[in-house]
């Protein structure tokens, strides 16, 4: 090789070199994630996710397999936009409701009679077209309704923990604390807090640390 | 030789610019009718934010003032999503038609087939908290 055409070609590899140093050196995340290096991303959330508390959702419907609905929200991220939205009722992270809404009951000192009640039932209906069962035991509140036949045959099963109601019932009068109450469930283990089923349709909503439903 | 260093130099230059402009990924929008029409967009995420500036200012700020009340709200929600690069958030599937929304690699993808259509939306994170951040300096009374 001659003399200019080697000085040329270590030109051209300082030009390829330096030209790709740019380029790593600004390389994207987007694009280390589509590397092989970065297939550790996942990894990233899920080890993120595994410190977080999911609120899943899940509607189906077992006989039909007509709709299937599932939701996954993280609780830190609807704590974090929950006070952003101002819309109707809804404000900083509270909702107002009226004595209307509550048809005269007062909801604050109902929660307040519950939780410096000792544990045990405190409602037990049974008749032959349902079954109502409101019950304090553990730190948990629980409410059981059973339909026997009217409309149709249903069960509701809800477990709250009295910490999240008393954070609920923090705010102001007349205002839920919805922030407050997300809050304090990300303090929970992994628990059901909602199940309902009948003929059609199944709904379960509740607390675990996994980023994705079953 | 000049012609050479030239190329080269241009050439490094393409490359980095390159880089840059597709640093936050690309914006992919996709839409499959049943009557035959398709529509495509794939736009490097970082021209979008940048694509504000030449907007009129009156459409801009009409547009801003619209989405004001929800800009806040857009920009926590995609910070926080940013926490959670791969995550299945939201899933509809009913006889007719399948909703999806995700995170994936850092972008948020909403998928919607039904028996008309199929779209896909592929927004990178970090493009939507610009956006709504550029709108929201521009929107009066956010």
């Amino acid at each position: 090789m001659n003399y200019p055409a080697r000085r040329l070609t270590e030109k051209m590899a300082l030009a390829l070199a330096s030209s790709l140093l740019v380029a790593v050196l600004l390389v994207p995340p987007a694009f280390a994630q589509a590397s092989p290096a970065t297939a550790s991303a996942p990894s990233q959330g899920a080890s993120a996710s595994s410190h977080d508390r999911w609120l899943h959702v899940r509607v189906s419907n077992p006989g039909s397999h007509d709709e299937t609905v599932r939701v996954n929200v993280p609780l830190e991220l609807a704590e974090k936009v929950l006070p952003t939205i101002n819309k109707d009722r809804l404000h900083s992270g509270k909702v107002r409701f009226d004595d209307i809404d509550c048809h005269g009951v007062d909801l604050r000192a109902l929660a307040d009679a519950v939780r410096t009640s000792k544990d045990g039932e405190f409602v037990t209906v049974q008749n032959k077209d349902s079954d109502v069962r409101v019950a304090k035991q553990n730190g948990m509140l629980f409410v059981h309704v059973f339909e026997k036949n009217h409309p149709k045959r249903s069960q509701v099963e809800v477990k709250v923990p009295m910490k999240v109601v008393d954070a609920l019932f923090s705010a102001g009068k007349d205002e839920l604390d919805l922030v407050a109450a997300l809050h304090a469930l990300s303090s929970q283990g992994d628990t059901e807090l909602v199940s309902v089923k009948d003929q059609e349709n199944t709904v379960r909503v509740w607390l675990d640390s996994k980023n994705v439903t079953d | 030789m000049l012609l050479a260093k030239l190329a080269l130099g241009f050439g490094g230059i393409v490359a980095a610019a390159g880089v840059y402009t597709f640093h936050e990924g690309v914006m992919r929008v996709d839409e499959d009718h049943s009557n035959g029409r398709h529509v495509h967009v794939w736009l490097p995420a970082a021209i979008v934010p940048m694509a504000l500036y030449v907007i009129p200012g009156r459409h801009f700020a009409r547009a801003a003032s619209q989405a004001g009340p929800w800009l806040p709200t857009v920009r926590a929600l995609t910070k926080e999503l940013k926490k959670y690069p791969e995550a299945e958030l939201v899933e509809v599937e009913d006889s007719n038609q399948h909703v999806h929304i995700r995170t994936h690699h850092g972008k948020l993808l909403i998928d919607v087939r039904n028996s008309d259509e199929t779209v896909h939306v592929a927004c990178p994170l970090a493009m939507i908290e610009d956006v709504s951040r550029e709108l929201e300096a521009k929107a009066p009374g956010v």
